[in-house]
């Protein structure tokens, strides 16, 4: 398993626990998936819960000032570029 | 900036006076729109909107502009198509978008004062019945309410921008980013800002500005905003929600002030306001009263004149008029400030065929959701034993999702072969909200338990829910034979003075799949001269399976 794809199920499986979701497991959440709207179905209480989570587990900040930050949370493979790229920062 | 009457917005164009942000709209040019909006409903004979906008200058215009064409004024919480449904025979035409609006646009009507008492706006929300309600108000109540902010806190905001993270739609939002700056000569965003991100760079672009916000975004702002800045803020208003203690705090340690709450309903308008752990202080005008079961009872010049609102809150009242709420008397909830009623919800799921009974409740994790305890059908049984459950409980909320807003969609399932009712008939919400908390569980439930000559019959009944089935199989789920053995180990120490160490097994043998909601017959013997518990499950005439454990005394040695 690569670096990227073991960021992606740990991501998933914060998503997972964070949310409280039942039923759903880390190989059913694509990395492509839409999160919020239609997709898995999050709502935008969930991605507030969801910054946080993302900014508590992985010691970064969302920042506040740049355009589109929610971008970042379109799915998973978008989250993990985002964690890495903040990361490196 | 000079405050206009609510009934005097649209007597003349006045091009100073700004209205919107981004984009700019002066109040000229809203005049001019709404009269125009005026003139083309008039002419197709419109009696009756609904309007539901996201876009809080598009809905002055809306809004403006059919009270001038004497036109009522619906304003639905959604666009569900069960919404939609519901009120398509009480409205003649719906504006859900701007374009909506420029289709009707005509040759504007003469500016006019507007009838306080003839105008009416209708709002939505739960009923405790479990029927959405719609709760009819002249434009005099709301000027009241507009009159009564502004007396409140206008010489506090000045001349600050505001904007908004709820939706316009509701009471609240519609007087605190609308109605009220509209009145007050201030300007006004016209997007909801969900985001606490979008919120700060709006807030940045003016050099005063107020925030009507909600419980559900100001509970969760993080570290990574900035606080200095925004600390500039002239006033936060939070409502539709209890705001947490310490989300309150909180803000106060970053921002330097208590965020300014807002008790009220759609019936009742405001109520009431507080600033941090106080009790609530009522609006000028206000006049509460408790009725037998202490729930407030409220007359209010944002009422229909006499009436007196029967509110559902239990409270406490002072010696100094101010009061403290000590919770709800029926089954609404608000989830994130969204007013729930358990009852339609609990309707709509029984109208399955997999469900003969259902309840629910609210899990309280990061954030409180809806559980549902689930009594299934023969036909939900089929379904959970050969599809699994995931496919049970995603096709009981898709069900739902005609119903309400994906927030309200339960989170948390647990499947009952039956409900534990009380011996009133009755199961009492704080039992619904403990059995939602509960871990699935992990054993059988022993329906009967028979001893002769020392064997014992035990009818079990394989919970529906059990923790065992998921993963085992997802789409199939059955009886792993281990816990079936462990079953028959645990239920033996129970009933019987056996030794209590598990020494092993023999003869196993499984011939029939255990599934989901199947009632079995154990037989449990013990044989002291050979230390072994025989055990056999039977589904009615098939055996499922049978084997014997060795057991020994704690003590003994394992040689």
């Amino acid at each position: 398993m690569s670096d990227k794809q073991r960021l992606e199920r740990d991501i998933k499986m914060l998503i997972i626990e964070a949310l409280g979701l039942e039923d759903i497991s880390v190989d059913d959440i694509d990395s492509e998936q839409t999160l919020f709207g239609e997709g898995l179905g999050l709502d935008s209480v969930d991605a507030l819960e969801l910054g946080l989570a993302i900014q508590k587990t992985y010691g970064i900040k969302i920042d506040a000032d740049a355009k589109d930050t929610r971008n970042h949370f379109t799915n998973v493979a978008c989250l993990a570029a985002f964690v890495t790229a903040r990361q490196a920062a | 900036m000079k405050g206009l009457k609510l009934e005097h917005l649209l007597l003349e164009p006045l091009e100073l006076r700004l209205v919107t942000t981004a984009p700019a709209m002066n109040h000229a040019q809203l005049w001019t729109h709404a009269l125009s909006l005026a003139a083309g409903l008039q002419a197709r004979g419109i009696r009756r909107l609904a309007v539901h906008l996201e876009d809080a200058g598009v809905l002055a215009i809306a809004l403006l502009g059919a009270w001038r064409a004497g036109v009522s004024v619906l304003l639905p919480a959604d666009l569900q198509p069960h919404t939609r449904q519901r009120w398509d025979e009480s409205v003649d035409a719906w504006l859900t978008q701007a374009s909506d609006l420029d289709a009707l646009y005509q040759a504007p009507l003469p500016g006019a004062a507007l009838d306080l008492d003839a105008c009416q706006l209708s709002l939505c929300t739960s009923g405790s019945s479990g029927e959405p309600k719609r709760i009819d108000k002249t434009l005099r109540q709301l000027a009241n309410e507009v009159d009564a902010l502004e007396a409140l806190w206008g010489a506090d905001l000045k001349d600050a921008c505001i904007i908004g993270s709820v939706a316009t739609q509701h009471i609240y939002g519609l007087l605190f980013r609308v109605l009220w700056p509209l009145c007050a000569g201030r300007r006004f965003g016209r997007t909801q800002l969900a985001f606490s991100e979008d919120l700060q760079r709006a807030s940045r672009e003016h050099p005063r500005f107020a925030w009507v916000a909600s419980p559900a975004l100001l509970k969760r702002m993080g570290d990574n905003l900035d606080w200095p800045a925004l600390s500039q803020v002239s006033r936060v208003f939070s409502s539709g929600g209890a705001l947490p203690v310490e989300a309150a705090g909180s803000l106060y340690d970053r921002l330097g002030q208590w965020p300014t709450e807002i008790l009220g309903s759609s019936e009742t308008g405001g109520i009431a306001w507080r600033q941090g752990a106080q009790p609530w202080q009522p609006f000028a005008g206000v006049a509460l009263s408790q009725d037998a079961d202490g729930a407030l009872r409220i007359a209010s010049p944002y009422l229909p004149a006499g009436h007196i609102e029967h509110t559902a809150d239990a409270a406490r009242i002072h010696a100094d008029g101010r009061f403290e709420l000590l919770g709800r008397l029926d089954r609404i909830v608000k989830l994130e400030e969204k007013r729930i009623s358990l009852p339609m919800l609990e309707q709509a799921l029984m109208a399955h065929p997999w469900v003969t009974e259902n309840r629910l409740g609210v899990v309280q994790e990061n954030r409180a959701s809806l559980g549902a305890l689930v009594v299934l059908s023969a036909e939900g049984l089929h379904a959970l034993r050969n599809q699994g459950r995931r496919t049970v409980t995603q096709t009981l909320r898709q069900q739902l999702s005609q119903h309400c807003e994906a927030l309200a969609l339960p989170r948390r399932w647990r499947l009952l072969r039956q409900l534990p009712l009380n011996s009133q008939g009755k199961l009492p919400q704080a039992e619904i909200d403990a059995l939602l908390l509960a871990p699935r569980p992990k054993a059988p439930e022993v329906l009967e338990q028979v001893e002769a000559n020392g064997e014992w019959t035990l009818q079990l009944s394989i919970p529906p829910d059990l923790a065992y089935f998921s993963g085992h199989f997802p789409v199939t789920p059955v009886l792993p034979g281990v816990v079936q053995v462990e079953w028959a180990f645990n239920l033996g120490q129970q009933l019987m003075a056996v030794p209590t160490r598990f020494a092993g097994m023999e003869v196993l043998k499984f011939q029939q799949l255990v599934r989901p909601g199947d009632t079995l017959e154990l037989h449990l013997r013990f044989d002291p001269q050979r230390s072994k518990l025989y055990f056999a499950y039977r589904n009615d005439d098939t055996a499922c399976s049978s084997g014997r454990i060795q057991l020994e005394a704690a003590h003994a040695s394992a040689g």
